[in-house]
């Protein structure tokens, strides 16, 4: 009896990682397509506070140098996760195709978590790629404020991009009550946008705002990993930034993980 | 075209327009859930001009009720046109399935049925206009109003047209999905803020390839009186509007000459 030679499998959320980069790359040009998007708003937060700085040296302790640095990476990082990451979630719900998810012996929520992080790896590479060619040769961004600033900068744009994996998840998760996707996926695109920092700085947000903002988990997805960056935020309150952003991260697992569970024993399959 | 026929077209217009609004309340959550989301991307916008202009009085000399009524200008057309000439947007998946098939045959213009939908209801581009020109200290002249409603339905149309001229894209590039249009639609977001900030690229996309200034921008300068060259523009809009329609007719004959069906 020939003895059969089998590969060793790869870890299996490895693979399903994999697949989704594969597929990434199918789709390049809307993957292209989808990050000249979000510069629109990036050139028009540009120019905006071009003219604001004209007026003015420093606000809240922001200079013209480190305004533009934050406007071009904070787009970037938010790019991380883009448009259509968001709408497979909620599409194998909708047409569907979660029955197949539902055989498999993985943990649904690390299953798409796996998907996210390999499309993402595609649409980040290709995005923060794009974002820092535009910004060091048309914009003049800033370097990390120093080395150890850098490390720690993509620890927390890991721990950010996870977090905000599970957030974009567990909402996708109200598919399962209604079908309107882009209702849903414009309004938390909208939360995200202003709590995480991107469209402002939240040292620039009226109070009521800012103090929802500095305990929300979206602050982790741009303005911490910022505020390293730029050496707003050093030692110990670096630190204390990272702690709050990976307890959140911890906190967004269990959450996602019980409301999978919850809208899972009320799953309605559509036409499946 | 007779006026009898021009009532045909539009008889047959609000009907099909009704039987959207049926399809649309029959699914009354999903829509309450999109104009939620409607309204907090426009918040989103707010949320950035309310904390900008708390830290600086102006920008190039705009303060912040001029921004808002550049920003109530840009909206109310915007809004009208999503309550009445969305239809464009289906068009591509339409040509991608050959759907497209069915719209040609039937003994109706083509534009006329790809035109109606109801996407969404607000009225928040309104209430921004109305703060916007209040509070800005704006002179309000006999013609103000005449002039504000003509700019509004131009503007209605012109965005309507440039929906079915950015949307025709997928007559050429055979892709179900592509981000092109919705890249084209977002830079109305430029027009949303005073074109001086801008460097010239933009100036001239948002001028003369896409004319979203001439919806919001030239207005602006002729509603507050602002002291620039280019205020003459504002009385340009139903130019800029007619000469939008008329390249987008083109474009169409042009779109549906090209088109071949998938073989069904």
């Amino acid at each position: 009896m020939a003895s059969q030679v089998r590969a060793e499998p790869r870890p299996k959320y490895l693979s399903i990682a994999q697949t989704a980069f594969q597929q990434a790359i199918t789709y390049r040009v809307t993957t292209l397509t989808n990050i000249v998007l979000t510069f629109i708003w990036v050139f028009i937060l540009y120019f905006l506070w071009k003219a604001a700085f004209n007026e003015s040296a420093m606000i809240q302790g922001f200079t013209w140098d480190d305004m533009r640095t934050y406007v071009v990476i904070a787009f970037g990082l938010n790019a991380l996760i883009g448009w259509r990451i968001s709408a497979n979630m909620m599409l194998t719900i909708r047409t569907g195709d979660i029955l197949r998810d539902l055989t498999r012996p993985l943990n649904y929520c690390l299953n798409q978590v796996s998907v996210a992080t390999g499309a993402a790896m595609v649409e980040g590479i290709l995005s923060l790629g794009l974002t820092m060619v535009v910004g060091l040769v048309f914009i003049g961004i800033q370097p990390p404020a120093t080395p150890l600033a850098a490390v720690l900068f993509l620890v927390a744009v890991l721990i950010g991009f996870l977090t905000n994996a599970l957030i974009v998840f567990s909402i996708s998760l109200l598919t399962f009550w209604t079908l309107n996707g882009v209702g849903i996926a414009w309004s938390r695109e909208a939360v995200i946008n202003i709590l995480s920092g991107t469209i402002i700085p939240l040292a620039m947000m009226p109070g009521w705002l800012r103090i929802i903002a500095d305990v929300s988990p979206m602050r982790g997805i741009v303005s911490t990993p910022l505020m390293i960056y730029l050496g707003k935020a050093e030692g110990s309150e670096a630190l204390a930034l990272l702690a709050l952003s990976a307890a959140w991260l911890v906190a967004m697992w269990l959450f996602a993980n019980w409301a999978w569970q919850a809208a899972f024993n009320r799953v309605e399959i559509q036409g499946g | 075209m007779t006026v009898a026929s021009a009532r045909k077209h539009l008889r047959l217009y609000f009907k099909l327009q009704l039987m959207q609004l049926r399809s649309t309340v029959e699914y009354a959550a999903d829509f309450w859930i999109g104009i939620v989301g409607a309204i907090l991307m426009q918040t989103t916008g707010l949320v950035f001009i309310s904390a900008l202009f708390s830290q600086i009085p102006q920008v190039a000399g705009w303060s912040v009720w001029n921004i808002v009524l550049l920003y109530g200008l840009a909206m109310v057309p915007k809004g009208l046109t999503e309550l009445f000439c969305d239809g464009p947007w289906t068009l591509r998946a339409k040509v991608n399935s050959g759907e497209f098939d069915r719209v040609l045959v039937r003994p109706i213009s083509p534009a006329l049925q790809s035109a109606s939908a109801i996407v969404s209801i607000h009225g928040f581009g309104q209430v921004m206009l109305y703060l916007g020109l209040s509070r800005s200290d704006a002179a309000i002249a006999w013609w103000t109003i005449p002039y504000l409603a003509v700019i509004i339905l131009c503007g209605a149309v012109l965005i309507g047209a440039l929906n079915f001229a950015i949307n025709l894209t997928g007559f050429w590039e055979p892709s179900a999905q592509s981000a092109l249009p919705t890249m084209l639609a977002l830079m109305i977001d430029f027009a949303k803020f005073p074109l001086d900030i801008y460097n010239g690229i933009i100036r001239t996309a948002v001028t003369e390839v896409i004319p979203y200034a001439f919806i919001s921008y030239f207005p602006a300068l002729v509603l507050l009186d602002r002291d620039s060259d280019w205020q003459w523009l504002g009385w340009c809009t139903p130019l800029a509007t007619a000469w939008t329609v008329f390249a987008t007719s083109w474009l169409w004959g042009k779109a549906l000459n090209r088109y071949q069906g998938v073989g069904h």
